[in-house]
């Protein structure tokens, strides 16, 4: 049948299977916005109050549903609006398909009104991208887009299409989406010998990050820990890939992880590494990272192999694959006495927060309170910074896709767009967003998006006024010299929450957190939480950049 | 152990796939000292050539890097005793009266043909391994080298094997 190029794009989604969108209209999108009015029975698109909130609200929707997000925005600014959301997924993995529009193909590289060559500012941050010149060629490469994105190691594409190519006519012929195949390319003598490194380990750890969600690997993980009982720790992106309340986790691993992880890293002879990346939160110094141990890793892009840390034996391929077959392969096996020795430290050092106090509410009191209010299956967002570390340390995650955060490129203001899309995927849950009073600054505009589509979102703000991880490092590291990071600003959370038609609390201290949040938990209503907590809350322990768990810091002024 | 490497590159012949190419190696920080691109005499593929200076892991690195690129179809190290390696160079010799012979007694070692003879410079093309160009530049510089022209290096495996299989 014949269609113009913005219906071939509608046709295209529909074909992928994709129901929802998000995005903001524009010139040079008009007509794909003109072919989403007459299909918007089937595509329910989700408008943002700025781009950069439609990226992240995609990246949400991603995340939460392990289905590819789509985000749709304008040329030049609007397309340029999508770059930090882009960047973020890349950064994290996970699957989008941005599509934005251009100026016509007469008008392209004569710098016309909002142009950009947006292909060649996001080539560092997608897995692939796209300029469509011609109508003919839209509808495989939107096919090829999605393929690319959801195949191997998952990530964002990026679709530039110039507006006569939206309106232009041409044949369409329907065809059902590729299936992903992502082959095993280690062989039985590989797991045979990943297999014998194993038996020969007698204080083996897991140290497991963000591939485990994105591969729906979780059941296999937990068998491999399970068969052949190994402490278990987690990057921040692997959070929810293995449950909190299992006896064989540990907790988070890096920077803000816990002592028995750092010490584990330290003392054991054999590390898996299993969908992670030994990024610098996590081995910070890469050269001692599991010093005394046998590193096999388990991934699906061969280029993470030996990137950061020398590697002895690697597995690749779909970590469902992997994980299974070594599973297979590995003999049952007890390591009663370590897993003992990993928990006892995790009984040594417990990081305490500040004193008690008639003025503040506590961090982990705010999320452990939370945590006691939501259900299993909520969705726990963050933004980044210290509010971002406290609820890695301390929100017990059983499943995976319950946890949306920012962590490869730690961008604030990310996390409101992302509660917005993990909302519209998943209707019947409650969204809990952690925000603090910087990050939540950036980007609060989407509170608009909230209040339009009455998404169930609560919104905790750690309010300490101050930037407080850049503030933090600025007592360890820059001798109190605070610079920049007291902004001095009287924003009141509540009334802006009530002024974008959204319903605002405050807690002032302690004593007041339990009630307050019954209150916002009382109803699905969206609602914002202003939380007053102490500008000197550190996030602890801390491992300094560059350092090892003997230069862990537990405590601090 | 720090080395030199040549790699083969087969190339998508997409707009934008050098700029993909050379994107990466910059963002990744590889260092490399020559980087030629040829019709690879498939259609629709390039060939890229190039030379690598590091490690073995660097240049497991930059294979798997170069791998995840979607227009590249192929990327592999050229092995070192069974690969033919050559460069093409065009250079201009500050030619003073009394030193033409000598000028012409060295270029002639390298099978240099002389394509222009100046007032005061004399023009000669050359071919062969990166090691006989970097040779004669270093012999001639004595003179002086008013300007010149490479163009980095082309390589092929020897024997049955391609890079297109």
């Amino acid at each position: 049948m014949k269609l113009n190029g913005s219906e071939i794009i509608a046709e295209c989604l529909l074909e992928q299977g994709v129901d929802t969108v998000f995005g903001y209209p524009g010139g040079a999108v008009l007509n794909i916005y003109d072919a989403l009015y007459k299909y918007s029975d089937k595509i329910n698109h989700i408008l943002s109050a700025h781009e950069q909130g439609a990226a992240h609200a995609a990246d949400g929707y991603a995340r939460t549903t392990g289905k590819c997000g789509v985000v749709i925005a304008t040329s030049g600014p609007g397309a340029t609006n999508l770059v930090t959301g882009i960047a973020t997924a890349y950064m994290d993995s996970i699957p989008l398909v941005a599509i934005t529009g251009n100026v016509s193909n007469d008008l392209l590289a004569r710098d016309s009104f909002q142009e950009v060559d947006i292909c060649g500012i996001t080539m560092p941050v997608t897995k692939h991208n796209f300029i469509v010149k011609n109508v003919e060629d839209l509808a495989n490469v939107i096919r090829k887009a999605f393929r690319i994105a959801m195949t191997g190691r998952k990530g964002p594409v990026l679709i530039d299409i110039p507006k006569d190519v939206t309106a232009a006519v041409c044949e369409y012929t329907p065809a059902a989406p590729a299936a992903v195949n992502n082959p095993l390319l280690s062989d039985k003598h590989d797991f045979e010998r990943a297999a014998a490194l194993m038996a020969a380990a007698k204080r083996p750890m897991i140290y497991m990050g963000g591939g485990v969600v994105s591969a729906d690997a979780e059941r296999e993980l937990l068998s491999l820990a399970e068969k052949y009982d190994c402490p278990v720790a987690s990057s921040v992106m692997g959070l929810g890939g293995f449950p909190a309340s299992h006896r064989l986790y540990m907790g988070t691993i890096g920077m803000h992880g816990g002592y028995e992880t750092a010490k584990a890293t330290d003392s054991c002879d054999l590390i898996l590494t299993v969908g992670a990346r030994f990024s610098d939160r996590v081995a910070g110094d890469r050269k001692k990272f599991g010093k005394d141990a046998t590193i096999i890793q388990l991934d699906i892009d061969k280029a993470e192999i030996n990137k950061n840390v020398h590697i002895d034996a690697c597995l690749l391929g779909d970590l469902k694959d992997t994980l299974s077959a070594l599973t297979e392969e590995v003999d049952e096996t007890s390591h009663a006495d370590w897993v003992e020795q990993v928990t006892a430290w995790g009984k040594m050092v417990q990081v305490a927060q500040t004193p008690d106090s008639e003025e503040y509410a506590h961090p982990y009191h705010i999320i452990e309170a939370v945590q006691a209010l939501a259900d299993q299956g909520d969705i726990i967002v963050t933004d980044v910074g210290q509010h971002q570390m406290w609820v890695s340390q301390k929100y017990a995650f059983e499943k995976p896709r319950t946890w949306c955060t920012s962590g490869g490129l730690g961008t604030m203001g990310y996390g409101l767009g992302a509660a917005v899309g993990a909302a519209v995927a998943n209707p019947d849950k409650r969204v809990i967003l952690f925000t603090g009073d910087g990050s939540f600054h950036m980007n609060l505009n989407e509170l608009a998006t909230v209040c339009s589509y009455h998404l169930p979102i609560t919104v905790v703000v750690m309010n300490n006024q101050v930037l407080g991880m850049v503030r933090q490092w600025q007592k360890l590291f820059y001798g109190r010299r605070f610079s920049q990071t007291d902004p001095h600003r009287a924003t009141d959370f509540v009334a802006v929450a009530q002024g974008f038609g959204v319903k605002g609390l405050r807690i002032h201290h302690d004593g007041e957190v339990e009630t307050v949040l019954k209150q916002a938990f009382a109803d699905r209503d969206p609602v914002v939480i202003d939380c007053r907590i102490s500008p000197d809350e550190n996030v602890l322990p801390m491992i300094p950049p560059g350092k090892t768990a003997d230069d862990m810091i537990t405590e601090m002024e | 152990m720090n080395n030199k490497q040549i790699i083969g590159l087969l190339v998508h012949n997409h707009p934008g796939v050098l700029l993909r190419v050379t994107g990466l190696i910059s963002r990744r920080g590889f260092n490399i000292d020559s980087l030629t691109v040829s019709p690879a005499g498939l259609e629709g593929y390039s060939r890229m050539t190039m030379r690598i200076n590091g490690d073995d892991d660097q240049v497991e690195q930059f294979i798997s890097q170069m791998m995840k690129i979607v227009d590249v179809k192929k990327a592999e190290v050229l092995p070192e005793q069974a690969s033919v390696a050559s460069e093409l160079i065009l250079i201009k010799i500050r030619n003073e009266a009394q030193d033409q012979n000598d000028i012409l007694a060295v270029t002639a070692k390298y099978h240099a043909s002389l394509v222009n003879l100046g007032e005061h410079s004399m023009t000669f093309r050359a071919s062969g391994t990166p090691e006989e160009i970097d040779a004669l530049v270093t012999e001639v510089q004595k003179w002086g080298i008013l300007e010149m022209a490479r163009t980095g290096i082309a390589a092929l495996e020897i024997g049955d094997n391609c890079l297109s299989e």
